[in-house]
Formats: structure tokens, C-alpha cells, sequence
């Protein structure tokens, strides 16, 4: 034997070692069964995908639009700050998605909103027009900005996604971008979560802290205002200030939970001087009677006048956890980063003794008097839930929800796909019969064929698979039902490439020539051919890579990878074993069985 | 020299069929079997009344719901259609599904156009019947295709017990009404009951409750994606011919490129075909078969012409299409047994598996047949009607004498040289 032999055998009996240690995890499917070393060194395991063990595909497209007119939204309300230092009379208009329109009393005013007023938002906002005779500034918000702010959101999403369902606690998820979609795999998730899964992903989670205008002269001519008799009450209600001892009154009304629509229906109806003032609104809180005693005390809507800027928002959110309020009941304590903080801290400093309410969604969740500043910490109850487990949860997934931060604009789900988990298994089943049936066929055929030559091919064959599966399980790739079949036809490939060099070495054969030339012209010859036909398979499974997504993704990935080591095998370690046969002295043409 | 050994061989070594000489038919065949496929299509879309559509594109493709659902006793198709009907959902398509999971005894493929439980048709109807609700008129209605949630904005605040009222009545399920935003927009948000929980409804108020013992796979695609997935799939696919060609024009050079282009068109083309006569399902996985079937006929392709090339250089006083005929005999066996075992295996594949790789094995099995084939028709007379032009103008071009291929320079060529 040559040296160069010896050396060959260490590398592919080396190679052989490292696939078997990687396949081991995968067969001994309980972590406890591995030992210490391979906890240690071999923990990646083959995954199943979801066609095969159930679970959720999603793809969602985001509304970018929204967030673009989200963006807008916030720097009309900085300018508007910023003219006021200014001008007192004057009326700023957002329109359509991009636009801003600014209406001076005087027209004369248009020349205070000069470039030094303008140049915080220089990078954002064109100025359009700008009409001293009628005092109208148009702006406009930058167009390279837009697109700035579409791949932003696109990103912020996807981390947000992502931040949710870790949250959620599903093994294995994938999310991905794709143009402007978000891809969402989570095999493994079960039937009964779907929907829970479905909903918390889709959730915008806008939390916003406004300040609660009370004594109001202007909630006090609405309860005026108020039918005697019908469904709406008005209640008073007062509370003093810890510190100062100064007493705060406030009205608002209150239906039964099952009256909502009356009350709705009379904010709705509020007009003239009655309208609700432009920097204000009413909000609703569905609010839960703590105290017990005799029956259930029935829930009720109350109203809340709000101050509508929203003073702090969960943007500037660090943390969230789950705890537990005085009475042992689930609620939800968050922690503001440093800028929120201050924020929150000027907000509530400037307020004590008012109340804030916070608000999620554009639902008020609760709105607890300030009793003193606050800094970083701050904490929301969750009311009107009768079912404790019910209530437990929602903190859960919120916590989680907040955890991950806003959406920066609403989601669209436009592909769907669930598997239940009884589905899979039918598939698996029916994909190792059908794998089974195929690969013994193929070997029964080589061995008739070629006989010994034959014998090589198949064991060539058998090492390709275990490279293959041992591959797949160091990169943790998820097989799926389509990456059965490129497993197979990987088998068909491999057998392609051994045929089209045994047909060479036949027919070197027949021109006479000598076992040892016959094999090594034969190998020499075919090389290339078999090169050719890799590279250009190996070029469609590119393709397929970068356009598919999910199992067609997995089947991809089991071809190039395939590609890869029938190479390597069918040509390398075949050749090699043919080596073993012919080298030997007085190899005849029938000691090469071919 | 030493006894000839005798092997096991399917195709003698000594085989010589004139491929080319009967090229003609083979062309007119191809060109037959184009067209059949160029003419099923619009056929299938406007002629068969049962089809409708130029191929039976999968959901994913064509946009809307599949479900599969089990059946806890026997159902015939026929009575699965007649309750979705019933139950105003029309136009599903009903088909045999596996064997379906243990304790089951009849499984369906259900696939509907709509991907909600409201159709755009439907979405008008309920429109028209929430023009005014309880006093209140309609601003308002937005319904997004695909989507499960409906906007409704109206003048005044009404009660959603009256919208869920109003949709029912148009026949139309809400799971949920709630109102949206600040009361004064008067604005309500419609969650509406998902595909999956209708059909259940549907098929047990039909044939009992019970009957339906699960649905364990939902896929719903909304029609804008099935677009975007049309056209991705076509570029992916033009896409991968081309980088195969740019390669294989690179490795033997430019006569070799527009014979592999045509035969892969033709390839992709006529198995399309198979799936616009049997109507069987073209989903994403079909498209992932097509490229796979692309990668292999030129695998076939290239096989054929390496030997080409070399049997080129080794005879070069023969002519042209003499020596494509020699060379496509001499790897006659090998192109036998090749597709042979990639047939059987996918034929197993075909045979014994379930949904997508069934789909997947019919059109491999397809495909392997074909690109064989046009590795041999197709793709061989190009090159030679190429070649004898390149020749014709390297004549014309120069008065020296020019061989019949200019002989590339490469490995095994001077072996070959010192071999014979």
C-alpha cells in the first residue's frame, strides 16, 4: 500500500468518527441518556420541521404607511411645541401621510418661523410653501427620510416578533425578512395556542401615560347634561394629597359593563359647547368592585377626562415583570430606562396629587393617583377579570408584550399555515416507507449490476447519508417533509455519480486495458462530468434557497448539503476503496468485480 | 491482450442507434408536445367547465384556505361539497386525502377561494345589510382580503350586540364585536370566526355532530401573496437556467450554452404540461420539483457532452453529427440506468408517500423522463446546427484551413495523445 493510502484511511476514518459523534444526540433523543461529553460537545440535534411536528407559519406584512404617518404624527406635535415658544394664534393641520400645514393668525407671523425655529427637524421636514399674504406654511416630511423609517420599522418589528414569542416560550423559532414580510415559523407550537400565539404576536402594545384632568368645569357642565333616569350616573368622587393635605373633586359617569353603548353613545353625542375640547379626551376604564361581601358587586365603565398628549410611552420601557399587588393579585411593574425616567419623573413631579392613567391599546388599564414623584419604577393593574387563571395569564403575555416593545406599525397576517401534530407523524411514516422502498431498491440494483464495484458504490452511498445527516444535526437544520425527498434523491445522485465512473472504467476495460489504468483513467475521466453535474445541481439549489421559504427552504438545504458529500464520498472515498482492490499484487481482472 | 471480461450490461457496449439521423421525428415530437402544452392551458381555463383555471394552482399560488379534515366515520366527497354549500360555502373543492391519521376512516382535502370567512361578494353584502344598524348609518367599512378582522366606523355609537345581529343576518359569523379607539370615533372592531371553526360548523350541523373529528392542517394565503409567489417562482426559475447556462457556457464554451437553454425550457415546459393535463396540483413544492428537474437534465445534458467534446478531439476527420451519435451511444448505458434509478426511486416515492412528496415524485418522474430525452434530441442538434454554422463562418471568415471543432485545451487531451 502506498503512504498516501494510509493517510487517506486516517482522514475518512477520522471524518467517519466526527459524523457518528454528531449523529449520537440525534438518536438518543433524551438529553439525561447523554453522557457528560457529549452534553458538553455534541448537543445539536436534527430538528423536525413543521410539516413533520406541527406547528405555526405565519407571514405578516407591515403596515408601513401607518408607520410613516406614526413618525409624522410625532414631529407635527415637536413642531407644534416648538412654534408655540413663538406665536401664540395659530392652527397646525396634519394631512395625508406625509404633510403638514400650519395656518398663522397674522400672517405676518409666518416670518418668525424662521431656520433657526425649523432647524431641529432641518433633516426631516421640507418646507413646502411658505405664504406671508396668507400666513400658510406647508411642510413636508423628507422622502429619503420615508424610506429610512420603512426599513427601520421593518427591523424594529421583527426584533419586537422576535422578543414576544421567545417570551411565549416556543422552542426553535425562526423569523425572518423577506422583502417587505416577516416570516414566522414556530414548529413544535401546539393546536390549543395557535389562536393565544396569533394574538400576541399581532398586538400593537402602544402603552401610553396620560394625565387626568380632574375638576374640570367642563366635566361638570356634561354630568349637568346628563338624563335623569337612564343608564348613565354621575358619581363625585375626592381625594385628598398625601403631603400637602389639598383636596382634589372630580365628577365623572359611570354605566353598567352591559350599558357601555349608552355611554358611548352619549360622549358621541356631546356637540357645541359641550364638544370635547381639542386637547382633551374621554377615555373608559372598565373598572372591577375590589370589595366583597354579599354577591358580586357588578362591574362598571367609568369615564376619565384626559389630557390627550400622552406625557411618557412605553418606548422608553426597560423592563417588565410580573408581581403581585397587596391583595396577592397578579399585576404587571415595569421599570423605565434613564430617559423615560426623567421623563416620568418631570411628568408625575408636575402632577402630584392628580391622577395618571395608563393606557394600553387606547384602553385605560388603571389610573392611580400620584402620590408622590415618580422615578423609574411604576407598576399596572390589570382590571375586569373575573377568572384568576384567566388574569394570570393576560400578565404573563403582556409582560411579555411589553418586554418586547410596541409595534412600530400594525401587523398584517397574509399566509397562514397551522399543522397539527397527528399530521406529522402520518407524513414521517409514510416518508420512511416511501425512503425505505426507494434506497433498497437502488442498493439490490448496484449490487446485481456492478457486484463488488456495486458493493463500493453502496457503501459510498451509506457513508453520504451519514455525512449528510450528521451535517444537517451540527448545523441544527429542521428536516422537513420536502428535505425527506431531497434525501433521496440524494441517494439517486449519489448512484448517478458512481454509475456514470463504472461505466467509464467498463469501458476502459474493454480497450484492454489493465485493472489499475481502468480504475484510475475511469476515476480521472468521469471526475469532471461528475464535477460538472454537481455544480450546476448545486447552482438550482441555490436558487431555491434564496427564493423558498420553509419546508422548501429545508429541501434546499438538504441538496446542497448532499451535493457536498456525494462528492466527496462517491468520488474520494470510493476511489480510494477501489485502490484497496486493484493495488493488490496480482489483482485480476476479476478480483475487480465490476 | 487479455480475455474480454463479461459484464452484466442492459445496453450491449457495441450499441449504435442513429439518434441523429432521425432527429427530425424526435424535434417534431418535442414541438408537438410544446404546443399540446401551450393549448392546455387556456383550455383548461376557459374550455373545461370542472377546471377553470389554466393550472390547478395550490393555495399558495392562487390564494385562499386548505384545510384537511378528519372524519370520525365514512364520508363521501360528494356530501362534504353539499354541507359546505348548504352552509353558503361555495365552490370548495373536495379531494381525497391519505388514510388520514389512526381511528380515522375518511380524510378530505377541502380548498376554498376565500381566505376569510367573508368573500369580497359576501364583504358587499354585509355591507349593503349594515347600512344602518340600530339609527346609526354606516361611515366606515373596511375589510382587508385575507384578513379575519373587519373596521367598522358609524356616526354613532350603537350596541354590538346589533352589529353581531346585523352580520348574522347576512349570513355572516362574528365571533367578537368590540368597539375601537376612543368612543367618539364610533369605531368597532369585528373579529370574525376563523375558516377552520366555519367548516367544523358547517360539515357537523350537516352530518352530525361529531363527524368531524379534526382539522389538523389550516393554510390560508392571501391573494397578493399567491401573486408575489407566482412571479418569484417564474424569475427563480429563469433565474437557474441562466446561471446553469453562464456556467456551462464557461466550462465548454458558447456552442454548448443555447443547446442546454432551449432543452431546459423545454424541460420545465412539458413538465408543466403533465400537471395542466392530469390536473394535478402545482404548489410551491411542483416549483421546487421544476428546479430539481432543471438541475438534472443538465446533469444528463452534461454527461452527453463531455463526451462529446472528447470523442470531438479524438476523431476529429469524422463529421460533426457522426461523432454526436457515436458520442451519444458510447454513454447510451450510462443515461439508461441514471434516469432508471432516479425514476424508480422517485416512482417509490410516488407510490408509497403522502401529499407533498407525492406531488413532488409525479412531477420528478415526469421530469427525468423528459430530460433525458432532451439531452438527446434537443439539446445534441442544436449544438451540431451551431456548430455547423460556427465552422461555415470560420471558413468564410479566414482562408486557412479550420478543423471541425476547435479543440479545447484541456485535461485528459494530452493523456489521450499519449495513450493511443
Amino acid at each position: 500500500m502506498e503512504r498516501s493510502w494510509w493517510w487517506k484511511a486516517a482522514l475518512y476514518g477520522a471524518a467517519i468518527v466526527l459524523a457518528v459523534l454528531y449523529l449520537v444526540p440525534t438518536v438518543v433523543t433524551d438529553d439525561k441518556e447523554l453522557p457528560a461529553f457529549f452534553q458538553k460537545y455534541f448537543k445539536k440535534r436534527i430538528q423536525l420541521g413543521l410539516d413533520l411536528q406541527g406547528g405555526l407559519h405565519l407571514v405578516y406584512e407591515v403596515n408601513i404607511e401607518k408607520a410613516v404617518a406614526s413618525k409624522v404624527d410625532r414631529l407635527a406635535n415637536d413642531v407644534d411645541d416648538a412654534v408655540k415658544k413663538k406665536v401664540t394664534d395659530f392652527n397646525l393641520v396634519r394631512s395625508g401621510r406625509d404633510d403638514i400645514t400650519i395656518t398663522f393668525k397674522v400672517p405676518g407671523d409666518v416670518a418668525k418661523l424662521d431656520d433657526e425655529v425649523l432647524k431641529p427637524f432641518r433633516r426631516d421636514l421640507d418646507v413646502v410653501s411658505r405664504d406671508a399674504a396668507t400666513g400658510i406654511v406647508k411642510l413636508r416630511y423628507d422622502a429619503d427620510r420615508v424610506a429610512e423609517v420603512e426599513e427601520l420599522a421593518l427591523r424594529q418589528a421583527i426584533e419586537t416578533i422576535r422578543g414576544r414569542v421567545d417570551a411565549f416560550g416556543v422552542a426553535e423559532p425562526t423569523i425572518i425578512k423577506k422583502g417587505t414580510d416577516i416570516v414566522v415559523e414556530l414548529p413544535g407550537a401546539k393546536s390549543k395556542d395557535f389562536e393565544r400565539i396569533k394574538n400576541i404576536i399581532g398586538r400593537t402594545a402602544q402603552l401610553e401615560f396620560k394625565i387626568v384632568d380632574d375638576g374640570s368645569d367642563y366635566m361638570k357642565k356634561v354630568a349637568a347634561s346628563v338624563p335623569k333616569g337612564g343608564a348613565i350616573t354621575v358619581s363625585p368622587e375626592a381625594w385628598t394629597e398625601k403631603h400637602t393635605g389639598a383636596q382634589h373633586e372630580d365628577i365623572y359617569l359611570r354605566v353598567k359593563e352591559k350599558d357601555r353603548e349608552e355611554l358611548n353613545k352619549f360622549i358621541a353625542g356631546l356637540s357645541g359647547e359641550l364638544s370635547v375640547p381639542n386637547d382633551r379626551e374621554i377615555a373608559l376604564e372598565l373598572m372591577s368592585p375590589r370589595e366583597g361581601g354579599e354577591g358580586t358587586p357588578d362591574r362598571y365603565y367609568r369615564t376619565y377626562l384626559l389630557k390627550k398628549r400622552a406625557g411618557v410611552t412605553g418606548e422608553y420601557l426597560s423592563n417588565a415583570d410580573e408581581s403581585w399587588d397587596e391583595m396577592g393579585r397578579p399585576e404587571v411593574s415595569f421599570t423605565m430606562n434613564r430617559q423615560g425616567a426623567s421623563m416620568m419623573e418631570k411628568l408625575t413631579g408636575e402632577n402630584v396629587g392628580r391622577k395618571m392613567a395608563v393606557v394600553l391599546d387606547e384602553k385605560i388599564t388603571s389610573a392611580p393617583v400620584i402620590e408622590s414623584k415618580i422615578g423609574e419604577r411604576g407598576r399596572i393593574t390589570m382590571g375586569g377579570y373575573g377568572d384568576p387563571f384567566k388574569l394570570q395569564q393576560e400578565v404573563k403575555d403582556l409582560v411579555g408584550v411589553l418586554r418586547s416593545g410596541a409595534l412600530p406599525a400594525p401587523l398584517k397576517k397574509s399566509f397562514e399555515t397551522q399543522v397539527g401534530a397527528t399530521m406529522g407523524q402520518d407524513a414521517i411514516d409514510k416518508a420512511k416507507t416511501s425512503m425505505g422502498i426507494g434506497a433498497i431498491a437502488v442498493i439490490l440494483f448496484m449490487l446485481i449490476y456492478y457486484r463488488v464495484a456495486g458493493f463500493i458504490a453502496n457503501l459510498a452511498m451509506t457513508l453520504n447519508m451519514l455525512f449528510m445527516i450528521a451535517i444537517l444535526a451540527a448545523f441544527e437544520a429542521s428536516l422537513t417533509l420536502p428535505g425527506i425527498a431531497g434525501l433521496v434523491l440524494t441517494i439517486g445522485m449519489a448512484v448517478d455519480s458512481n454509475i456514470v465512473i463504472y461505466e467509464r472504467i467498463r469501458e476502459e476495460l474493454r480497450h484492454g486495458k489493465s485493472p489499475r489504468t481502468a480504475v484510475d483513467a475511469g476515476f480521472q475521466r468521469a471526475f469532471w462530468t461528475v464535477f460538472d453535474a454537481h455544480v450546476t445541481n448545486f447552482v438550482a439549489g441555490i436558487v431555491l434557497y434564496s427564493y423558498g421559504s420553509g419546508p422548501i427552504r429545508g429541501f434546499a438545504v438538504t441538496l446542497l448539503v448532499g451535493i457536498i458529500t456525494n462528492l466527496l464520498t462517491s468520488v474520494w472515498i470510493s476511489r480510494w476503496m477501489f485502490e484497496i482492490l486493484v493495488s493488490r499484487r496480482g489483482a485480476t481482472r476479476t478480483t475487480l468485480s465490476i | 491482450m487479455a480475455e474480454q471480461q463479461k459484464f452484466f450490461e442492459v445496453i450491449k457496449s457495441d450499441t449504435n442507434i442513429d439518434f441523429i439521423g432521425r432527429q427530425k421525428y424526435w424535434i417534431g415530437l418535442s414541438i408537438v408536445l410544446v404546443l399540446l402544452t401551450i393549448l392546455m392551458l387556456p383550455l383548461n381555463a376557459y374550455v373545461f367547465a370542472d377546471r377553470g383555471h389554466m393550472l390547478n394552482w395550490g393555495v399558495d399560488f392562487r390564494g385562499g384556505t386548505e384545510l384537511v379534515v378528519e372524519f370520525s366515520r365514512p364520508v363521501e366527497a360528494a356530501q362534504v361539497h353539499q354541507a359546505l354549500a348548504d352552509a353558503g360555502l361555495h365552490n370548495a373543492e373536495v379531494v381525497r386525502y391519505g388514510s388520514g391519521g389512526p381511528g380515522t376512516t375518511s380524510s378530505y382535502m377541502v380548498r376554498m377561494g376565500a381566505v376569510s370567512v367573508m368573500s369580497p361578494d359576501q364583504a358587499k353584502k354585509v355591507e349593503a345589510s349594515l347600512a344602518t344598524v340600530a339609527g346609526a348609518n354606516l361611515r366606515k367599512f373596511e375589510s382587508s382580503e385575507g384578513g379575519d378582522k373587519v373596521y367598522l366606523r358609524f356616526d354613532k355609537n350603537i350596541e354590538p350586540s346589533a352589529i353581531a345581529n346585523a352580520f348574522k343576518a347576512a349570513g355572516t359569523e362574528a365571533a367578537q364585536v368590540q368597539p375601537f379607539g376612543p368612543p367618539q370615533d364610533n369605531t368597532y372592531e369585528i373579529t370574525l370566526v376563523g375558516m377552520d371553526g366555519e367548516v367544523r360548523k358547517a360539515l357537523d350541523a350537516k352530518l352530525g355532530a361529531g363527524a368531524v373529528k379534526a382539522i389538523p392542517q389550516v393554510s390560508s394565503v392571501g391573494a397578493k401573496a399567491g401573486k408575489q409567489l407566482q412571479v418569484d417562482g417564474v424569475r427563480a426559475l429563469l433565474g437557474a437556467i441562466l446561471l446553469i447556462v453562464v456556467y456551462v457556457a464557461f466550462r465548454f464554451d458558447f456552442r454548448y450554452g443555447p443547446g442546454t437553454i432551449v432543452a431546459l425550457l423545454h424541460d420545465a415546459v412539458i413538465t408543466v404540461g403533465a400537471f395542466a393535463v392530469t390536473y394535478k396540483e402545482f404548489s410551491l413544492t411542483t416549483l421546487a420539483a421544476l428546479l430539481t428537474i432543471i438541475g438534472f437534465s443538465m446533469n444528463d445534458t452534461i454527461v452527453v457532452f463531455d463526451r462529446i467534446r472528447e470523442d470531438a478531439a479524438k476523431y476529429r476527420d469524422r463529421k460533426f453529427d457522426r461523432v454526436v451519435n457515436h458520442a451519444i451511444n458510447e454513454t447510451l448505458s450510462r443515461t439508461i440506468l441514471t434516469s432508471a434509478t432516479v425514476f424508480f426511486v422517485t416512482l417509490a416515492m410516488n407510490i408509497f408517500g403522502t401529499g407533498v412528496i407525492r406531488d413532488f415524485a409525479f412531477a420528478m418522474n415526469v421530469g427525468v423522463i423528459v430530460g433525458t430525452y432532451s439531452s438527446i434530441f434537443i439539446a445534441s442538434p442544436i449544438l451540431i446546427w451551431l456548430n455547423d454554422k460556427y465552422v461555415a463562418m470560420q471558413k468564410r471568415q479566414a482562408a486557412r484551413p479550420e478543423r471541425n471543432v476547435r479543440r479545447p485545451v484541456r485535461r485528459g487531451d494530452e493523456e489521450e495523445a499519449a495513450g493511443t
